[in-house]
């Protein structure tokens, strides 16, 4: 038999395993803070890294339409993947470092963002293009003046759709030990405090960058506001 | 109006990621014996281990970092590889991790109860793949069967021998796959003889495998040995006395490469080989999964405590 000595454990809300700690919020606020930033850095840098795949590729369906459905099925392809599968297929290539998880995040969001991009183009209707052409416009300046603008609206709904499924999806990042609020969850899944604060965290998150996201957005298009 | 907002735009998406790109770029340079990365899995007793060695390893002169990940499948290549230099593992379960890499899934075990016999079956699979063992630690985390202390007491019982000369039926709590496994259901009929007349499937060592025992739902569950919160809950691990269970010492596994330019790796890390036992291991567990101390903290008291920092 193995001796085990007997807990002398002081009693507070951290001992009991309450869900909700005073004593826990003021002595992890750093913990908490560290990883909200990193899951903050992790959102952003994926879905950027998305975007930075997902706008070009979206141009080519668009250009070439006969690519259209391979990309935007392979990219749905991609989406289907376990993300622990995901991540455990690429560590042999990309490491155990941050950069699988960044690329597995942007990979998982260029499902949505590349059917934004096309969305939101496709949005632009056929008069005002036509209209543009008949001022002169060549392809690139219609791109640029005419279509991006218009496209805005669209675009931004699949954006906003792709940064909050990246909040949740960053927390899976913790079996690589980069997963911001997911390493606080999976540290130690009977830690009711501490679960329960990374969860409202997670939450809270996706509900801010929602908001920013909308107000970007009206920024953006003045003129869809009435 | 409209470049300025593709202007925007572009500023919008590119300066969250250079931000980003810069915060990950600082780094510090100094000290003498470098940087090194611990890995091992994301649970308090792996936590503790990795803050154990990271102590030791700050105090040699290294700048040691630790990573804890989702599973021993996601270190190992990298260990392999030297990506990553040492691993906070168990003896059994990385002989049969190697095994497994070396014969195929199907490969026959070669883990046993005895840690002198797995340990050399782990050196002669761990060699050719990159990877040095070093010394084990008396402490162990091995598979254990519980049952309360007033039933223990009761029928004075301290070996899973003694339950099964009682002759009775048993309900046991374990993990889902116990019915078909060697070291749980199979081997306690085979092994021991004792009658379990069902598996209850609520998981190794689980909250609700010990409140089951404590109901009376059922009279055994599976636990680990080094369990901090089994004197809390009056549970008693019955001794294994016919070696049913693998030996899971705890021992550092170590790139061979790098191990041979940073010997004094080795010396660090089995001072705390040579010392720590189950008990200390529980206890500390203990601080980190009752009392809520940080895993970090708990390493550093003990080390101190032990005057190996």
């Amino acid at each position: 038999m193995v001796p085990l000595l007997a807990p002398t454990s002081l009693d507070n809300c951290l001992t009991r395993n309450d869900w909700i700690c005073g004593l826990y919020y003021s002595t992890r606020a750093g913990d908490l803070q560290t990883a909200l930033v990193q899951h903050i850095g992790i959102v952003l840098a994926s879905v950027s890294l998305g975007l930075v795949v997902a706008i070009p590729l979206a141009l080519v369906a668009r250009r070439y339409r006969r690519l259209e459905g391979i990309i935007v099925g392979t990219t749905t392809a991609i989406y289907t993947i376990p993300s622990l599968a995901l991540f455990s297929l690429m560590v042999p290539f990309t490491g155990l470092g941050h950069r699988t998880v960044l690329i597995g995040l942007g990979l998982y969001s260029l499902t949505i963002l590349v059917r934004a991009v096309l969305d939101g183009l496709d949005a632009v209707p056929d008069e005002v293009r036509e209209s543009a052409l008949g001022m002169g416009y060549n392809p690139r300046t219609m791109l640029l003046r005419v279509e991006v603008p218009l496209a805005v609206p669209a675009f931004m709904s699949g954006l906003r759709v792709a940064m909050v499924s990246a909040v949740a999806l960053t927390t899976v990042g913790s079996i690589l030990d980069y997963g911001g609020l997911g390493n606080l969850i999976l540290e130690d899944p009977t830690f009711k405090a501490q679960v329960l604060a990374g969860s409202v965290l997670c939450v809270a998150l996706a509900v801010s960058l929602d908001i920013v996201l909308v107000v970007i957005q009206r920024l953006l298009t003045p003129w869809t506001r009435a | 109006m409209n470049t300025k907002l593709v202007r925007r735009l572009a500023i919008a998406l590119v300066a969250p990621t250079l931000l980003f790109a810069a915060a990950c770029g600082s780094s510090d340079k100094g000290a003498t014996g470098g940087k090194v990365t611990i890995v091992g899995q994301k649970f308090p007793e792996a936590d503790i281990m990795a803050a154990l060695y990271q102590g030791l390893l700050d105090h040699a002169g290294f700048q040691a970092t630790v990573q804890e990940l989702g599973g021993r499948d996601l270190y190992l290549s990298p260990l392999e590889k030297g990506t990553v230099q040492i691993s906070t593992d168990y003896l059994s379960s990385m002989t049969e991790a190697l095994n497994r890499q070396a014969n195929g899934d199907n490969a026959k075990l070669v883990a046993s109860h005895d840690a002198t016999a797995t340990l050399a079956q782990l050196n002669k699979l761990a060699g050719p793949v990159g990877l040095t063992a070093l010394t084990p630690a008396a402490a162990q985390d091995a598979n254990a069967f519980a049952v309360t202390k007033a039933f223990a007491d009761a029928h004075h019982l301290s070996t899973l021998s003694d339950l099964a000369a009682l002759g009775m039926k048993l309900k046991l709590g374990a993990a889902p796959d116990c019915d078909q496994r060697p070291d749980c259901k199979l081997g306690l009929a085979g092994t021991y003889g004792l009658k379990i007349s069902a598996v209850v499937p609520t998981g190794f060592g689980t909250d609700q495998t010990k409140a089951d025992l404590k109901s009376g739902a059922t009279q055994l569950g599976e636990v680990g040995t080094s369990d901090a919160t089994l004197a809390k809950d009056g549970l008693v691990i019955l001794t294994d006395d016919k070696g049913l269970e693998n030996a899971e010492n705890l021992v550092p596994i170590v790139n061979s490469a790098w191990l041979a330019k940073h010997p004094q790796a080795e010396t660090a890390l089995n001072k705390l080989s040579s010392m720590l036992t189950t008990s200390d291991l529980a206890s500390m567990i203990a601080s980190v999964s009752i009392d809520r101390e940080k895993a970090a903290d708990v390493a550093t008291a003990f080390l101190k405590s032990k005057g190996l920092i």
